[in-house]
């Protein structure tokens, strides 16, 4: 039967993803539980002991806060402007090469990105840091500060990843029926309540499907931050992937970083699954 | 005329305001960047920024002399094996996803779609630790198969997609003609596939040429790619700003061949998985 034949197919992919993915991710758990310093000797079962050190650590609150803040932070603005760049782009016929390039930093490196707006928003030498900024009155060297370090790495974070969103918000208006539009102006409706009773309501979907990504992303945003800031100054920038990332390979602590990892796999979970429930279910 | 999506809130006036100002805005880093990789070390600092200079290739010249060539030369081959092994495990298994009916591939397709959501340092720390017990830390081989996790439900995703609209009747008619699955895959689906699976390579490699976290993790000195590179350089007490401009500017290059070939499966690929 050619059925049964062709079903093996997916095996070894899901063989593969069971090395690198599925594997690791059980290990994790294992890990998390353990007692396991690179430098020392010896992994022992260390009970719940991570979990707790991890939890009353000053160093996780203010990650935490530092997360959420970015994520709320760059979220909102990128959906602001990626929908703002969708709607300009949407009509049929806008050409192919202006499309490419909106999304294109989004293929470049995010290293490089983020080197870019450190080089532009540097205090002494970068253009808009040192002459456009100062020009307009506003003298400050942006990465030095706290708050400061924080919006640089959410201007250079929304410059990237941005495009992601027009993605997602491009095909949702594209996919909009025409006729809705057409029936609502023959009720004699302005051109503002086409986008607020037809546009809106029919890109819940979408919107829901781009925060979720988002939020996975911006718990994955390593990179960008690490050249920028390095989590500094202070820790004013530190998310929970820099903070895992410094317990691992600074602090050695692999237990403890495990379980910084658990606590995001299920954070994620959490999140996804609200997100799902809430709007899937009516988009 | 009725209007369309796109007409609803912009006039064609602000329409355009708003394509310019985006534009703008993502090209202008990219410029500057290209700019300042042209400057000598001096001018690159100087503020305000001198707009008419005689462009300097020196910080490429420092690309060969400063030890980055190995670089490239590990991103373009763990990003090439990468590619190989995503197409190799991912093309018949995504064939196999939109032949299959019930249970069994719903639940697999949904597992594929979770893979792109579990937090990558999940995997990073317990990835570590299997590759060096393994002896493979700071080997291409590692990176490359590190990869898979994000390019491999990546390219399964927009292949499903596309093999979806490939008539089964096809399959029947090579059957009938003797063919065995293995036959139909190679000689039916892929020859028709051709184009699609070219976009697939090339956001593929872009993923991986691209991808830091894992390589910065998994690697030290042998394998380090262009973004770790590029990274260590801006970690560096003596800024070289043109150097890192440089590299910079070549480790664009992928995504400048993406604009080149901005065919529409490339460009909506990107948001596999989000854009069905």
């Amino acid at each position: 039967m050619l059925t049964d034949w062709r079903f093996w197919f997916s095996v070894p992919a899901v063989l593969a993803l069971g090395v690198v993915v599925l594997f690791p991710t059980g290990f994790l758990f294992w890990m998390s539980v353990s007692h396991w310093i690179l430098t020392e000797p010896g992994v022992y079962f260390y009970g719940f002991q991570n979990f707790a050190t991890l939890l009353n650590s000053s160093a996780f609150h203010s990650a935490a806060w530092v997360t959420v803040s970015y994520l709320v932070l760059s979220t909102t603005i990128m959906l602001g402007l990626g929908f703002a760049f969708a709607l300009a782009l949407s009509r049929p016929g806008s050409p192919g090469y202006l499309r490419a390039l909106i999304v294109m930093p989004l293929v470049i490196p995010p290293v490089v990105a983020g080197f870019t707006w450190r080089f532009l928003l540097n205090g002494e030498i970068g253009f808009l840091g040192a002459y456009l900024l100062p020009a307009i009155g506003l003298e400050t060297n942006l990465l030095a500060s706290p708050v400061g370090a924080l919006f640089s790495i959410v201007i250079a974070d929304v410059w990237s990843r941005t495009p992601f969103m027009f993605l997602i918000f491009l095909a949702a208006l594209q996919s909009i029926p025409r006729d809705y539009y057409e029936a609502i102006r023959l009720d004699g409706a302005k051109r503002f309540q086409e986008f607020w009773l037809v546009t809106l309501p029919m890109m819940k979907g979408a919107v829901s499907v781009a925060i979720l990504f988002r939020i996975i992303d911006a718990l994955n945003t390593f990179e960008l931050i690490y050249v920028m800031t390095k989590g500094g100054p202070g820790r004013a920038t530190q998310t929970f992937s820099l903070l895992g990332w410094k317990i691992a390979f600074q602090g050695f602590d692999f237990g403890g970083a495990a379980a910084l990892g658990v606590v995001m796999v299920f954070a994620t979970t959490i999140v996804a699954l609200i997100v799902f429930r809430r709007f899937m279910r009516s988009a | 005329m009725a209007r369309k999506p796109g007409e609803t809130i912009w006039s064609d006036a602000g329409r355009w305001l708003m394509i310019t100002l985006s534009l703008v805005f993502v090209l202008f880093p990219i410029v500057w960047l290209t700019v300042a990789s042209l400057k000598t070390r001096n001018a690159a600092l100087a503020v305000p920024p001198e707009l008419i200079f005689t462009p300097d290739f020196d910080a490429y010249s420092r690309i060969f002399s400063g030890g980055f060539l190995g670089a490239f030369q590990n991103s373009l081959i763990i990003a090439l094996t990468n590619v190989f092994l995503t197409l190799l495990l991912g093309v018949p298994a995504a064939y196999a996803l939109t032949r299959m009916r019930g249970k069994v591939q719903e639940n697999l397709s949904f597992w594929l779609l979770s893979i792109r959501m579990a937090p990558l340092f999940a995997v990073i720390l317990p990835l570590y630790v299997l590759f060096k017990s393994l002896g493979l830390l700071d080997t291409p081989l590692a990176v490359s198969m590190a990869h898979l996790t994000l390019t491999l439900p990546l390219a399964v995703w927009m292949l499903v997609t596309y093999f979806r609209t490939i008539p089964e009747d096809l399959d029947q008619a090579a059957l009938l003609d003797g063919a065995n699955s293995l036959q139909i895959l190679w000689l039916v689906i892929i020859p028709i596939a051709r184009p699609m699976l070219a976009s697939v390579a090339i956001l593929v490699f872009i993923y991986s040429w691209n991808e830091f976290l894992l390589a910065f993790i998994l690697t030290s000195r042998n394998a380090q790619t262009v973004p770790v590179a590029v990274a260590s350089l801006a970690g560096t007490m003596s800024f070289d700003w043109p150097l890192i401009a440089a590299v910079s500017v070549v480790s664009m290059l992928p995504a400048l061949v993406f604009v080149g070939f901005a065919q529409r499966h490339i460009v909506s690929g990107l948001g596999s998985g989000a854009v069905k």
